[in-house]
C-alpha cells in the first residue's frame, strides 16, 4: 500500500480510538477503582456496566521452576468498584472447559488478584513479592465455588459411579454427627485435621494469602476476603471483594497484578498466566 | 542444581538440593522370592492409613506382577519410554537420570496419571510372559515367567517429590531420612505425582492435598517396623537402617545384605533417586529384566543367594520373627541372634527348625495321619 492510500486509514483509526476513549466502556490504561456506595456482590450486577474495563493481557509465568511453557488464557478483563473501606474487582475471562473439580491429574480453574502489602517506593517483585516485601494475595478456585454452591462432601461428586463398602467413621458405634464420629473422620484426613485451608469443604470460594517469593505463599492470618464466580458460555466471570488495600485511598496510587488458572491445561501454583504489575487508581467520589 | 554422590549409580549427579544425609536412614529389604502376593501387607496399610473420603483408590502399598502389572497402569514403562535407552559400564550408570533429563521449566523427568490409570490395581495379575509349555518351569531362569512385586515409598536419599515441590511442602527427617508430605502446607499442585518415577504419592481428591507412604512413622519411633512388614505372612520383609557403603557394618542387617552381600538391589537405581527399600531379585527371571529394573549385579545377587552360607541363611531367617526393628545381629553355631543397638540379645532363632518324624499310623486314636492341614 502506498504511504498516501494509507493516511486517510490512519486518520480514521485516531478518531475511532478518540472516540471510543470517552466511552465508559472504553478499556482503560490502568485499573480505575469506582467509588460507589454500595458494592456488588454478583458478578452479573448491572452496576459493573458503568465501570470503565481495563483488559491486562496475560504473559506465562516462566521465571521460576515449575514454569508454564505453553500459553493459555490470552486476558483477563478487570474492573473495580469501592466504598471506601473494601475493594470488589470483577474479573473475566475466556476460558473453553469448565474445570471445577480437583482429582488425580485434573485440576481447578481459579483466580488471583495480588496487591503490595505496604505502599513503598521500590515496589516488590511481581511474581509473588520477594523477602521484606510481602505482597497480599486473594484467591478464587472454582472447585471451592462449586463447594459453597452445594457440591456434597462426598467421593461420589467426584466419581458418580464410585462404590464404597465401608468408612471407619461410619462404624455402628460412632452415632451420626457425634464428635466420635467428627474425630474418626479427621484420623483418615490428616489436611483437615491440621486446618489445611485447601482441605474443604468450604465456607467461602476465596482464600487470603501472603507471600514474599516464590514458594513461600502463607494462608493470611485474617482472612476476610469473599468473592463469588460464574460460570458463563464463554467463561468465568468472577468477583472478589477484599479490604481496602494499603495506598489506595483518595490521592494514592498503587500497584495490582492479576493470574489465572486453566484448569484442563494443568495449571496449579506457579503453573500460571499472570501480569505484571498495572496501575491502579482510586477515583474521587464524585 | 547441586552436584551429589548418589552411590547406587557409582557417580555424582545433578540435584535439586545439596546433599544432606539424614543421621541415620530408614531402609528395607524385600525378598521377592517368598512373596505370594496374597496383599496382606496392602491391606494391613489400607486398614490402618487410607480409609478415609479420598483415599479410596489409594494404596501406599502394593503388590503387582511384573512385567504385566503396574499400579498406576505402565508407571515404570512410561517413564522408562520417556528416559529413553541408556548405559552402565562396569558399575557405573553413564545415562541420565530423570534430574539430569528434565525438560525446560521441570524440575525432574516426570508424567502425572491420569485418575484411570489408578482403576485397575490388579491388572496382569499373575500374567505370565507366555505360554507356559509342559515342563517350562522346571528350567531357571523360566523360559516364561513373571514375579510379585511389593512396593511402598522408597523414602529416597534424592526424593524427587521433595526436589518438584515448588512451596517446600515435602520433606525429609533428619532423624531417620523418612519422607513426609507436610499436610498442612501441601496446596495440591500435584508436581510430586508427576515426579515420583515410582508414582508412590497420591492426590487426595477430597482433601485437594497430596498424600504417600509414611514409613508408619509413629511405629519405628518406638523401634517397631511398619504394618506393611509385621502383617507380611510370608515374613518376606525387614525394616532397619542403612549405612552409606563406606561406613557398612557387617552386623547392621541392612548393611549386611545390600553392602556386604550385595543380594539386595534398588528399584530403578537409574533415575537417581538412590531409592532405600532394596529387592532380593527373584531367582526365575532373565536377567536381562532384573539388570533394567534393579541395575547391574543381579545374577551375581541370585548365585549368592542360591548358594547362601550359614551366616547368610540365618539372616534370612530372622525375617519376619519380630516386630521389633532389628538394628543389629549375629550368628552363633546354629542360633540366629538379633540384637539391640547396644548389643543387648532381642531374640534368637534356630537356622533349623527341629525335625519330628512320626509313624503314619497313629496306633493311639486309632487314626491315620495325613500330611493335609
Amino acid at each position: 500500500m502506498k504511504k498516501s492510500s494509507l493516511l486517510p486509514v490512519l486518520l480514521a483509526a485516531v478518531v475511532l480510538v478518540a472516540a471510543c476513549q470517552k466511552s465508559t466502556h472504553a478499556p482503560s490504561p490502568d485499573v480505575r477503582v469506582v467509588s460507589r456506595t454500595s458494592l456488588p456482590a454478583d458478578p452479573n450486577d448491572p452496576a459493573w456496566s458503568t465501570v470503565p474495563v481495563h483488559v491486562a493481557p496475560l504473559v506465562l509465568q516462566d521465571m521460576v521452576e515449575p514454569r508454564l511453557i505453553q500459553a493459555s488464557t490470552a486476558q483477563v478483563e478487570v474492573r473495580a468498584i469501592s466504598d471506601g473501606s473494601r475493594v470488589v474487582f470483577r474479573l473475566s475471562w475466556a476460558d473453553g472447559t469448565k474445570d471445577d473439580s480437583v482429582r488425580p491429574a485434573h485440576f481447578s480453574d481459579a483466580c488471583a488478584v495480588q496487591l503490595p502489602a505496604k505502599v513503598q517506593t521500590d515496589v516488590p517483585a511481581p511474581q509473588m513479592g520477594e523477602a521484606g516485601k510481602t505482597v497480599e494475595i486473594t484467591y478464587w478456585k472454582a472447585s471451592w465455588q462449586a463447594s459453597v454452591d452445594g457440591r456434597k462432601d462426598t467421593i461420589k461428586e467426584v466419581y458418580p459411579g464410585a462404590a464404597v463398602d465401608h468408612y471407619p467413621f461410619e462404624a455402628a458405634s460412632l452415632p451420626t454427627d457425634s464428635d466420635a464420629q467428627k474425630e474418626m473422620a479427621l484420623r483418615y484426613s490428616p489436611a483437615r485435621a491440621l486446618g489445611n485451608t485447601m482441605a474443604g469443604p468450604r465456607k467461602k470460594p476465596v482464600e487470603d494469602l501472603i507471600a514474599e517469593g516464590p514458594g513461600s505463599l502463607t494462608p493470611a492470618p485474617a482472612g476476610t476476603s469473599d468473592g463469588k464466580g460464574l460460570r458463563t458460555e464463554k467463561g468465568w466471570v468472577v468477583v472478589l471483594s477484599r479490604a481496602m488495600p494499603a495506598g489506595l485511598n483518595s490521592s494514592g496510587r498503587s500497584q495490582v497484578a492479576f493470574a489465572v488458572w486453566e484448569g484442563s491445561h494443568e495449571e496449579a501454583g506457579a503453573r500460571k498466566m499472570r501480569t505484571g504489575w498495572v496501575p491502579v487508581v482510586l477515583e474521587k467520589k464524585s | 542444581m547441586a552436584r551429589v554422590h548418589n552411590w547406587q549409580i557409582g557417580r555424582e549427579m545433578s540435584y535439586w538440593y545439596p546433599e544432606s544425609r539424614p543421621s541415620r536412614q530408614f531402609a528395607a529389604i524385600f525378598d521377592i522370592n517368598k512373596c505370594i502376593a496374597c496383599q496382606t501387607c496392602t491391606l494391613a496399610c489400607k486398614t490402618t492409613w487410607t480409609s478415609g473420603r479420598g483415599q479410596e483408590y489409594m494404596l501406599w502399598n502394593n503388590v503387582e506382577s511384573k512385567p504385566y502389572g503396574f499400579y498406576p497402569l505402565a508407571w515404570d514403562l512410561k517413564l522408562l519410554k520417556e528416559l529413553g535407552p541408556q548405559e552402565w559400564k562396569e558399575g557405573t550408570y553413564e545415562g541420565r537420570t530423570i534430574f539430569e533429563a528434565a525438560r525446560p521449566g521441570e524440575r525432574a523427568l516426570g508424567w502425572r496419571p491420569d485418575d484411570i490409570d489408578y482403576a485397575n490395581p490388579n491388572v496382569g495379575e499373575d500374567d505370565c510372559v507366555g505360554q507356559v509349555e509342559n515342563g517350562a518351569g522346571l528350567e531357571v531362569p523360566h523360559l516364561n515367567w513373571f514375579f510379585y512385586l511389593a512396593r511402598i515409598c522408597n523414602h529416597c536419599t534424592y526424593p524427587a517429590c521433595l526436589a518438584s515441590c515448588p512451596r517446600g511442602s515435602i520433606y525429609k527427617r533428619p532423624e531417620d531420612g523418612i519422607v513426609l508430605v507436610d499436610q498442612g502446607r501441601c496446596r495440591g499442585y500435584q508436581e510430586c505425582v508427576k515426579a515420583c518415577p515410582y508414582k508412590k504419592v497420591f492426590f487426595n481428591p477430597m482433601t485437594g492435598t497430596s498424600e504417600k507412604c509414611i514409613a508408619c512413622f509413629p511405629k519405628f519411633e518406638q523401634g517397631l517396623q511398619p504394618q506393611c512388614f509385621v502383617n507380611c505372612i510370608g515374613k518376606i520383609r525387614m525394616a532397619g537402617w542403612i549405612s552409606p557403603p563406606d561406613k557398612a557394618r557387617p552386623d547392621n542387617p541392612i548393611d549386611y545384605l545390600v553392602h556386604i552381600k550385595k543380594i539386595a538391589k534398588p528399584l530403578f537405581p537409574q533415575f537417581g533417586l538412590e531409592p532405600n527399600v532394596y529387592y532380593i531379585p527373584p531367582i526365575h527371571a532373565p536377567s536381562s529384566f532384573l539388570n533394567q529394573m534393579f541395575g547391574p549385579g543381579t545374577e551375581a545377587a541370585i548365585k549368592a543367594y542360591r548358594n547362601a552360607d550359614d551366616d547368610l541363611a540365618g539372616l534370612l531367617a530372622l525375617f519376619g520373627c519380630t516386630e521389633k526393628v532389628m538394628p543389629r545381629w549375629k550368628r552363633q553355631g546354629d542360633m540366629v541372634i538379633a540384637m539391640e543397638e547396644n548389643g543387648s540379645e532381642m531374640l534368637r532363632v534356630p537356622m533349623r527348625e527341629p525335625v519330628h518324624i512320626r509313624p503314619a499310623f497313629d496306633i493311639r486314636h486309632g487314626v491315620t495321619r495325613t500330611n493335609c492341614p
